[in-house]
């Protein structure tokens, strides 16, 4: 009998498939291509999640400690799947650390890449050093400290552009990223913590704080700390006279030209498909979406599949998702991946 | 190019001179005329907090732009440059010449309250245009209201004498509002109390106490109408 799960990507979803498949008695081989297990949230230096609030560290760290401390699981870090043969229930993966792992179901647990924001060069990143992501404030949280790059000062006035990577038909990126709009309400709010005295402005096409994120994120963002919400989409960021930013485009809303300055402009970067995507849908032989995620098979019956019977996909791979639906999917994956051994167990007896 | 949006042209911001020569060439009148930029340079942070000191702008900054405040508004459907919307995001962005440049519609409000109880987000748009009139009237942009100058008479005799006489309240008040102590319309409401005295309906009331006059040409019609009554109570009754 197959009593193997090859799990690729250590991060929530990976994390929590590995958890799922070792605590239901069987074995997970763990392939994370990083040197370190966490995925995004620990590799981006994230600060507090949304909606728990919690460090990531300790959040995610929890997480990669319960896969390491199972005996169920084996992990191959700075590792990647280089060839995988065979069908479902009895599939050999080739690793580039030249082991091999025989397993009967396969979840591709392979996440995300952040958008790299110089596709978008009139917004100025990578020209003024005051233009940054949502990454690097998450990091500035973590660090404590709200500083512009550029000579440490503390920004008077942050803005916060949405939609950097997402919802633009001109660099074939026609999908919302879902979780940005609430990542940056919080962003906010964590940057009046550090830092009371400086306004936060978020220019927004729509904000898309869905559920129960409207509230608890997007109001309070608002109403307890101040932050500004003015729609605009920003047609260009240079440089004033004195250094600072300038913001250039039209509040919408009075059909007037604005043109502000800024000491710190922060792009709130979308989620594009794993950048590795191609070289996966060739070694796995899955298929991709029309933009390049993880494709789906059909998901009321076939929960969790792609477009090859045996391999399982959750999170992030398939398209943006939030940090806890990527959990609860990757325990899912880890239950179908689990069936099919089972399955296989009940055929042959 | 043509100006596809005239209504966003205020006429201050268009410059016309009637007599220019530039290089030579005549430009006079509407040849040189010019639109100043409205772009919006900077924000002034600070404003929002001065507007919400007044009671009833408290929430002003909750608002996010949904224009269920305008779209409401009894003002609104007479008057289409009154918009509740536009002034609170004037509010929020520092845009302090924009409540200026509309003093004179701003201080219109109703207080219908349609606002308030449709805002979703509970902003009481009534209570900021409130808060609004009362600022423009501080900063001296407008007139001391009559309200105003009776509530400072008032509280001042208080302060004084810890009381008030009316007489001196109303007195005062008319004075510094420069109203006559008996107004236009008093004097002419008693002169044409007088002209219209009834004194001819009281005679004929105490004429007609004494003698009660028949009607005229009454004749039998009493004693016709009296058999009239009988007959139809019999025929009904038996």
């Amino acid at each position: 009998m197959q009593d193997t799960v090859l799990i690729v990507g250590a991060g929530p979803a990976g994390l929590s498939a590995a958890a799922q498949v070792a605590s239901a008695g069987y074995k997970a081989v763990l392939v994370e291509k990083e040197d370190v297990l966490g995925g995004a949230p620990i590799i981006s230096g994230y600060a507090r999640l949304v909606p728990s609030g919690e460090w990531a560290k300790d959040a995610i760290g929890r997480m990669v400690k319960r896969v390491e401390e199972d005996g169920n699981v084996t992990i191959h870090k700075g590792t990647k799947v280089t060839q995988l043969n065979g069908e479902a229930g009895k599939f050999t993966a080739k690793l580039s650390n030249g082991k091999s792992v025989k397993a009967g179901a396969v979840v591709l647990a392979t996440g995300f890449t952040h958008f790299d924001s110089v596709n978008k060069p009139e917004w100025g990143f990578g020209t003024f050093p005051d233009v940054v992501t949502t990454t690097q404030v998450e990091q500035m949280v973590t660090a404590g400290k709200i500083a512009c790059p550029s000579d440490g000062r503390t920004p008077e006035r942050v803005a916060i552009l949405l939609c950097v990577g997402s919802r633009d038909r001109q660099i074939g990126r026609e999908w919302c990223s879902k979780i940005c709009c609430t990542v940056s309400a919080n962003l906010a709010m964590e940057i009046k913590e550090l830092s009371p005295k400086t306004q936060v402005f978020i220019y927004y096409m729509d904000i898309r704080t869905f559920g129960l994120y409207e509230d608890r994120f997007y109001w309070k963002s608002q109403e307890e700390f101040r932050t500004k919400f003015v729609k605009a989409r920003i047609a260009e960021v240079t440089a004033a006279p004195d250094g600072r930013l300038l913001l250039k485009g039209e509040d919408t809303l009075v059909k007037r030209p604005i043109v502000i300055p800024f000491d710190m402009v922060v792009h709130a970067v979308g989620m594009d498909p794993n950048m590795d995507n191609p070289e996966i849908s060739k070694v796995f032989g899955v298929g991709l979406e029309q933009h390049g995620f993880i494709e789906r098979g059909e998901h009321y019956t076939n929960t969790c599949g792609t477009t090859r019977p045996g391999i399982y996909s959750c999170g992030a791979a398939y398209g943006p998702e939030t940090i806890d639906d990527s959990i609860s999917q990757g325990m899912a994956a880890g239950a179908r991946a689990i069936a099919d051994l089972h399955g296989m167990t009940r055929k042959a007896s | 190019m043509a100006i596809h949006e005239k209504s966003l042209i205020e006429p201050e911001r268009l410059l016309r001179h009637e007599t220019l020569v530039v290089d030579g060439v005549d430009v006079s009148g509407h040849w040189n005329t010019m639109i100043t930029p409205r772009t919006i340079t900077d924000y002034d942070d600070d404003f929002e907090a001065v507007i919400q000191r007044y009671p009833g702008a408290e929430n002003v900054h909750r608002c996010w732009q949904c224009g269920s405040c305008t779209n409401s508004c009894t003002m609104y459907a007479q008057n289409v440059q009154f918009n509740p919307r536009y002034w609170i995001y004037a509010v929020r962005t520092g845009l302090k010449e924009e409540i200026i440049k509309d003093k004179d519609i701003i201080w219109q409000c109703v207080s219908c309250n349609k606002c308030t109880s449709i805002c979703p987000k509970d902003v009481r748009p009534e209570g900021v245009m409130k808060a609004l009139a009362h600022w423009l009237e501080d900063e001296g942009h407008m007139p001391k209201s009559p309200s105003r100058v009776f509530d400072e008479e008032f509280t001042e005799q208080i302060y004084a004498r810890g009381r008030i006489e009316d007489s001196l309240v109303l007195l005062n008040f008319f004075r510094k509002t420069g109203q006559p102590l008996v107004p236009q319309w008093l004097r002419v409401f008693g002169v044409r109390l007088m002209q219209h005295l009834p004194v001819g309906l009281g005679m004929r009331f105490a004429r007609n106490v004494l003698i009660a006059p028949r009607t005229r040409s009454w004749g039998r019609t009493g004693e016709v109408l009296r058999q009239y009554v009988r007959e139809q109570k019999e025929a009904t009754h038996g």
